[in-house]
């Protein structure tokens, strides 16, 4: 920890800006002029301060981020682009094979498709599913709820 | 005529590359031009650099691990059985089930093997984390050592300038073992010794395949009591008597011994005889820029496989597939290859528990070494628990 008294900071402070290397180049300075112009109206109107707090906001997350938190985040995201990878997988194919088609199957091909294609059916009974899945959500999202 | 492209190996390597294929070959797939095949003798995909994590009881088996046919695009088909035998001037594959198949063009994508059965005495004494069954056992030793000596030691391919499986993983190793050692309150019971052997890859009595990362090792090591020995190249390990014995002919005793392990291709591979490498390690002569297998216009060899002095982790397959993929379209649409690999790897290197280091490098430019991270580390964690999905779905 320094020792130092404030009033010789301040003095050492301007000298230390002096002394560093960095600055005596002239593009940095350049820079820094123009960095400078930039930031004077987000100073002059106390805006800056906002992304200061955003920035110790964002550090302050990852301070807490554990390894419980990143495995819940991440799970998030790996159901969520996997579940719309494979439906966007399967419309993608599903269109693919229609399209290839000249003209559609009639009415009653369809129902055979159904009757000699297993994953046809077993697609048909997950739609069943979550539709029922929907309908029991439904069910007690409507019930009365007693009272404490 | 339908042209078939078959990838044989469903590691991350194989995965990626069936997917980005269908990616690529998109406009021939949807008029029946081309179809693509991925063969794997196994219905699980696993993430291999968790074995590492699993050594440290940080992953579950099934954390780790997908169907395989989940991770594929709808429009390729996929078959559970195993190469017996490449017949590379035939365009032919010959299965253990006793099928055929012809292809147009092959990506081989097929991982090495770790083989502590080369060096006499360690299978019997050492313990590894490549693997996830030998990752369980070195757990069960780790979290329960009161105290005593683990030595840490690399075994490099006898074949010359090709790397061990994941390079930086010895290094991430230990210093997770010494962070997991001291949350167990034991650390100063137990002495960590690294050591890394006489050759590595072009460097020689370095502590690491890179030079300038070799260099801030010792400080790295020093600041945290981990000792660290150059020149230490094991021949073998007497069980009995806990003695690791070296090329150089040092003996040093251990408690634990953690041996990055001899590796080899898998069998067909090696028997397919178009390997030159040395002490039967099956690597294939792989052409540095188009990744063609050598001679042989429509095979590409990818991953562990090759012969280049490439990393053999997932980071090399990520740059890779988008190079095989661009060739074989080129190949198809132009009658040429068009793309060039330049040596590009990318990783996320776990520095102890929680601290990260991201980094990458080619053929010609080595690593560049900054200060481990928090926000390095929460990329890696990320990369093990989500991203690493979306990657060999060939989405990242």
């Amino acid at each position: 920890m320094s020792t130092q008294n404030p009033e010789a900071s301040s003095q050492t402070l301007e000298q230390l800006l002096e002394c560093l290397p960095a600055l005596k180049d002239q593009a940095t300075q350049a820079g820094l002029a123009d960095l400078l112009e930039k930031l004077a109206p987000l100073l002059q109107g106390r805006r800056l301060h906002n992304i200061v707090d955003l920035l110790a906001a964002t550090s302050d997350v990852i301070e807490m981020s554990d390894d419980a938190m990143l495995q819940k985040v991440m799970a998030l995201y790996e159901e969520s682009v996997g579940g719309i990878w494979m439906l966007t997988n399967a419309l993608r194919y599903a269109s693919q094979q229609s399209a290839a088609n000249p003209t559609p199957p009639t009415l009653w091909q369809s129902v055979r498709k159904f009757n000699q294609n297993e994953d046809a059916r077993r697609g048909l009974d997950v739609v069943a599913n979550i539709l029922a899945e929907l309908g029991r959500q439904a069910a007690i999202k409507g019930q009365t709820m007693p009272e404490d | 005529m339908i042209k078939t492209i078959i990838v044989v190996g469903g590691g991350v390597g194989g995965t990626m590359t069936a997917n980005n294929l269908v990616s690529k070959l998109y406009p021939e797939i949807s008029r029946s031009k081309v179809r693509i095949i991925l063969i794997s003798n196994s219905p699980w995909h696993y993430y291999k650099p968790a074995f590492m994590y699993v050594a440290f009881g940080a992953f579950y088996k099934d954390e780790l691990r997908r169907h395989q046919a989940s991770l594929l695009r709808p429009e390729i088909d996929f078959v559970l059985d195993q190469v017996d035998s490449f017949e590379f001037k035939q365009s032919r594959l010959r299965m253990s089930s006793g099928a055929t198949y012809d292809y147009d063009y092959l990506v081989v994508s097929t991982g090495c093997i770790p083989s502590p059965e080369r060096i006499e005495g360690l299978q019997e004494a050492g313990d590894h984390f490549y693997q996830h069954d030998p990752a369980r056992q070195l757990y069960d030793k780790i979290s329960t050592i009161e105290k005593g000596r683990i030595f840490i030691g690399v075994t490099f391919p006898k074949t010359p300038n090709v790397p061990h499986q994941c390079g930086i993983a010895p290094m991430e190793t230990t210093l997770m073992l010494d962070e997991f050692l001291r949350k167990r309150g034991v650390r100063d019971q137990v002495e960590i010794v690294y050591t890394y052997p006489t050759i590595s890859q072009l460097v020689r009595n370095c502590l690491f395949l890179q030079k300038d990362t070799g260099e801030v090792l010792p400080s790295i090591f020093d600041s945290k009591n981990i000792i660290h020995k150059r020149g230490f190249t094991l021949a073998s390990v007497d069980p009995e008597r806990k003695v690791a014995i070296s090329e150089e002919g040092e003996e040093e005793n251990f408690d634990i011994l953690i041996q990055t392990p001899p590796i080899r291709a898998v069998d067909a591979v090696l028997n397919s005889g178009v390997s030159q490498a040395v002490n039967n390690e099956g690597w294939l002569p792989t052409d540095r820029y188009s990744l063609q297998l050598d001679g042989f216009e429509n095979v590409f060899v990818m991953g562990d496989t090759v012969d280049l002095p490439i990393s053999k982790a997932g980071g090399s397959c990520h740059n890779q597939s988008p190079v095989i993929c661009n060739n074989i379209a080129g190949l198809i649409r132009w009658g040429k290859t068009i793309a060039e690999y330049d040596g590009k790897v990318q990783a996320i290197a776990q520095m102890g528990m929680d601290a990260g280091m991201p980094l990458w490098y080619d053929y010609d430019v080595d690593v560049i070494p900054t200060p481990p991270t928090k926000i390095g580390g929460l990329m890696r964690k990320s990369f093990n628990r989500g991203v690493y999905w979306s990657v060999a779905r060939g989405l990242v």
